[in-house]
């Protein structure tokens, strides 16, 4: 191990004949060295996603450049398959700069219309909790860096254009955190439920059911209720937690809440 | 007869004058030919030819020290414009010269716009002085070492006029240091000149360097050449030295407040002393145009071989200031003065001493006596 | 010419970043001084109220540009303290592994800085290019270069590339042999001694008077280093040396810095050791959904909390590569924090600029300042 100690005092301080000479020769040895290859990457030439020239380029320089720039991990433009894509707003509710929109895509019911995320990358500060919290992996970020435009409104992409990001192939981000068994579900205040069906529609993963459930009868004088009392049910493991049913019921009688 | 810068000229007025006489009629094209007419547009185009050579070495010089600055740094220095980057300043001039030079509304108009040209133009005044080989100069004056160091030494006027009218502190208070530099480190070059004049007999830098025909002035004045080189760089104003413009307190120092041409004229000034300063080091020590014996005859009797050698020499002085650049810091204000004149002056005296002594004895240790010397 | 007030900023080399340092001077001499900050404020703290946990990390970047990973560390150790949750072995130690990959960073960048500073042209790119590998690494396990977000409560947001240790190592060789350069360039320069020797002395009383900590602090001749005295993550497990230096001056605190960065590669190795060895998760199990991703607004009062989460209070203090950091939080119980608080050493070190500027000459601000190793970011928040 090289650092070992701690050393005060500069070792050739004791020989002042050196003192000008030793910063000249210092330089002088790394002007011949970048002489075979500076440590330039020269940019739009050479590209450091480029696997060969990082290999290259470490080789001739004889100097770990560009080796350590790994791009498995990298978070850059968002591809985005609007097959799998739910419609759940997770990737939009949890942007930090609120550049991603969700709007209507072709392929939606008229009831349901299918939503995919727009974002807007002059505010999109890549932070990656969209592609995080995609349930689906629909949305995950590339290796793709090279954004500038001459017209502002060209940093917004829309969904067919991060479909076109995703159709190239390029590698991809695919970590997301996996978070194991959580405590944390959907749960019902049954006694403010009317039954209305909004969460079981709009659930994006239908995980919802609605079930008939015995109401307590009218009082006594008063006439009977005409219509079925129903009550939503989630099914747990489908549940991608996403809170739309929250946001969409009229009552405020789902909550988040632990099962435990 | 050698080819001279005078007779390139004349040639060239003569074919020019002789071209427009042929197709005039009598007394107009007389008037044309005239040998008054044909020596004048000699002495223009002389001049037109002497700018044109200092501006264009002294961009090549800028290419040259971004290229050098580069690969010390690890980089790659300029590449794109031209090959290997050649007309980068090209193009970097076209973009000052197309940007405006705001004046501050408080400052001296005169002062703030008459600076940056008298600076430029007292500085390329002495491209005319110094010879770069045989001939090559404007004429043989007996004293053009003196005339070419006096022009030399307007400079810190220039410079403070424009800082102190720039109405900035930053350009006031790098103005102050710039004077005071340049005055202090006058004397030690000055007494360092006394020196090579000394040995050589002359102020007339043919002479001098024609005097270096047997061996070069540094090896004798060794002790000379090092207060010249410390003294040329805090006239160039380069690292270590360049205080005046400390980038990091002073932002720009002294043309703080300048932009566009004026800065241009600035930026391409500083290059054109730092070329004046390795020409005079080339002439006063290493030799001017001439080469030692041991060279091969071919290597120094082609074409215009003089200018050849001197300007590879030229280059490789100032290579060695772009490597001081690249590997020192830069010093302090009072340190510099300190060292100017408590360290360069008494070195400089020395080397007077010492030069004074060689010529008394007309004998060097190791090289054996040398019968020229002392002229 | 008479004495004068001169503004050294907002826009100055000198500064390094959005501050003001007005300067009265006589002459070359330096009378008095008086820094001014804030020109960077962007309300991190209050901005931070209205965030989920995790979103914050993506403010502690922006905190110090030259060190974010120090900062979230700082934030995460506080907020984990708040929400009680303790995150996993092998993250503890990819934490430590960041900030002193980071502290090596910033140090390259404080390097590079500083040698600009007192006119050494060359050596500025060999610290910004040596940073840039440290910045390669950074890509490779975090995916971005400059702002990362990658730690996240209860852990880390993603576990080592294959092949990062090997590629770690080989940067740390390569980084221990420029070390040498540099004090090649540097220490055994007699012009870099005559600019620096003696320069911005700031006596160790001065110090812990004014609230001066890290490398200013040890440059004159005390021990005080968080890792060492608390520590934090896996800190107790590793074993380096506290750098210090008796001088006070500029070149002590070079001294100390580049010490440091010696002893930042002795733990990194340690950290590569110990990361090669034992695999495991880098996310705590038990870590509620809400913290890993954020669900949806509800209506116009916000968030509609059913749930009683724990509150709590999280104080943590890291040696941040510029001095003590450290980190307050307020947690009620809510899906944000109820208040953040932030202590940065940038500004008790630049607040003494008085005690360590005032008597020298104007030529020397610059490299006691660079010395100082300013970062607004984290100064103004």
């Amino acid at each position: 191990m090289a650092a070992e100690g701690v050393r005060k005092e500069p070792k050739s301080a004791d020989n002042p004949i050196l003192w000008v000479a030793r910063p000249m020769a210092t330089a002088a040895r790394q002007f011949g060295k970048s002489l075979i290859r500076p440590s330039t990457i020269v940019y739009p030439f050479e590209r450091l996603e480029d696997p060969q020239f990082r290999e290259e380029v470490a080789v001739a320089a004889g100097k770990p450049i560009g080796v350590g720039a790994v791009w498995d991990n990298y978070r850059g433009v968002h591809a985005l398959n609007v097959a799998t894509c739910i419609s759940c707003n997770l990737c939009a509710f949890s942007c930090p700069d609120l550049c991603i929109d969700m709007v209507t895509v072709p392929g939606g019911d008229p009831k349901h219309p299918k939503k995919c995320p727009e974002i807007d990358y002059g505010k999109c500060s890549y932070c990656g909790f969209c592609s995080d919290a995609c349930p689906e992996g629909c949305l995950t970020m590339t290796t793709r860096y090279e954004l500038s435009t001459a017209k502002r409104s060209e940093m917004v992409y829309s969904p067919a254009k991060l479909y076109e990001v995703f159709q190239r192939k390029l590698p991809m981000n695919p970590v997301r955190i996996e978070l194991p068994e959580n405590e944390d579900a959907i749960l019902l205040d049954p006694p403010l439920c009317i039954g209305c069906n909004a969460c079981s529609r709009d659930c994006p993963t239908q995980c919802i059911t609605m079930i008939d459930i015995p109401k307590v009868g009218p009082k006594p004088g008063e006439k009977p209720a005409k219509r079925i009392w129903k009550e939503p049910v989630i099914n747990d493991s489908d549940c991608v937690r996403c809170g739309t049913c929250i946001s969409v019921c009229p009552k405020e009688c789902l909550f988040w809440g632990s099962r435990t | 007869m050698s080819v001279t810068l005078l007779s390139v000229a004349t040639a060239i007025s003569q074919a020019i004058l002789g071209a427009i006489g042929s197709v005039l009629p009598q007394p107009a094209s007389g008037a044309v030919t005239n040998v008054n007419t044909v020596d004048g547009l000699a002495a223009l185009i002389f001049a037109a030819i002497l700018l044109l050579a200092s501006m264009l070495n002294t961009i090549v010089l800028i290419w040259w020290e971004r290229k050098l600055l580069g690969r010390f740094m690890d980089r790659r220095g300029a590449m794109h414009v031209g090959y290997a980057g050649l007309l980068q300043n090209f193009a970097d001039g076209i973009k000052l010269f197309r940007k405006d030079t705001v004046k501050p509304r408080e400052a001296d108009t005169l002062g703030f716009w008459s600076g940056p040209t008298a600076y430029m133009v007292t500085s390329l005044i002495i491209f005319a002085i110094l010879p770069v080989s045989t001939g090559w100069n404007s004429g043989s004056l007996p004293l053009s070492l003196l005339l070419a160091l006096a022009v030399f030494s307007f400079a810190p006027l220039f410079i403070f006029v424009s800082a102190w009218s720039s109405n900035n502190k930053y350009s006031l208070i790098g103005g102050m240091r710039s004077a005071a530099q340049m005055i202090a480190y006058e004397v030690p070059i000055l007494l360092a000149v006394v020196a090579v004049v000394l040995v050589s007999g002359s102020f007339d830098l043919q002479t001098i360097v024609l005097e270096q025909t047997n061996y070069w002035f540094w090896v004798p004045l060794f002790l000379a050449l090092v207060v010249f080189v410390a003294g040329m760089l805090a006239e160039m104003e380069r690292i270590p030295f360049d205080l005046p413009e400390a980038e990091a307190e002073l932002v720009e120092g002294w043309n703080t407040e300048y932009g566009g041409m004026m800065f241009a004229f600035f930026m391409l000034t500083d290059y054109l002393r730092a070329l004046l300063g390795s020409f005079l080091i080339v002439l006063l020590f290493l030799g001017g145009w001439t080469m030692p014996g041991w060279v091969p005859a071919a290597a120094t009797s082609f074409p215009l071989a003089g200018i050849f050698w001197f300007m590879l020499k030229v280059y490789i002085v100032f290579t060695v200031f772009v490597w001081i650049r690249a590997s020192l810091p830069r010093v302090r204000t009072d340190q510099l003065l300190r060292v100017g004149w408590n360290r360069m002056v008494p070195l400089a005296l020395l080397s007077v001493v010492l030069a004074a002594l060689l010529v008394t004895v007309k004998c060097l240790p190791v090289l054996g006596c040398i019968p020229t010397l002392g002229g | 010419m008479s004495e004068m007030w001169i503004n050294m900023g907002p826009q100055h080399p000198m500064t390094h970043g959005l501050w003001n340092l007005r300067v009265h001077v006589d002459g070359e001499m330096v009378l008095d001084v008086d820094p001014e900050m804030g020109y960077l404020h962007r309300g991190i703290e209050k901005i931070s109220e209205d965030r989920h946990y995790n979103e914050v990390v993506t403010l502690m970047d922006r905190c110090c540009y030259v060190a974010g990973l120090a900062w979230e560390h700082l934030y995460i150790l506080s907020a984990e303290q708040a929400l009680g949750i303790r995150p996993p072995e092998r993250a503890e130690w990819i934490r430590v592994m960041s900030e002193e990959f980071q502290r090596l960073g910033s140090h390259l960048m404080w390097y590079a800085a500083f040698v600009q500073d007192i006119g050494l042209m060359a050596p500025f790119l060999y610290g910004m290019r040596d940073r840039d590998l440290v910045l390669d690494l950074f890509q490779s396990y975090t995916g971005a270069r400059m702002t990362y977000e990658y730690m996240r409560v209860g852990g880390v947001r993603n576990d080592l590339p294959n092949g990062f240790t090997d590629q770690s190592r080989k940067v740390c060789d390569w980084l221990i042999d420029r070390f040498e350069e540099y004090d090649r360039l540097c220490l055994a320069s007699a012009i870099f001694h005559k600019r620096c020797d003696g320069l911005g002395k700031m006596s160790r009383a001065d110090c812990v008077a004014y609230g001066v900590t890290g490398p200013m602090l040890r440059s004159a001749g005390s021990k005080r280093d968080l890792r060492k005295d608390r520590p934090y993550s896996a800190y107790d497990r590793v074993e380096f040396d506290v750098a210090t230096a008796d001088g006070a001056d500029v070149t002590a605190r070079y001294l100390v810095r580049m010490e440091e960065m010696r002893q930042s590669v002795r733990i990194i190795r340690q950290a590569l050791d110990w990361l090669d060895k034992n695999p495991g998760p880098v996310m705590a199990a038990r870590v509620p959904r809400w913290l890993g991703a954020p669900y949806a607004p509800i209506g116009n009062e916000g968030y509609l909390l059913k749930r009683n989460y724990p509150k709590g209070l999280g104080l943590s203090a890291i040696e941040e590569p510029h001095g003590e950091a450290q980190a307050y939080i307020v947690n009620d119980g809510g899906e944000h924090p109820y208040r953040v608080k932030f202590r940065s050493p940038v500004f008790a070190n630049i607040s003494a600029a008085k005690k360590y500027l005032v008597g020298y000459r104007i030529a020397d601000i610059p490299p006691i300042m660079g010395s100082v190793d300013v970062c607004v970011g984290e100064c103004d928040r």
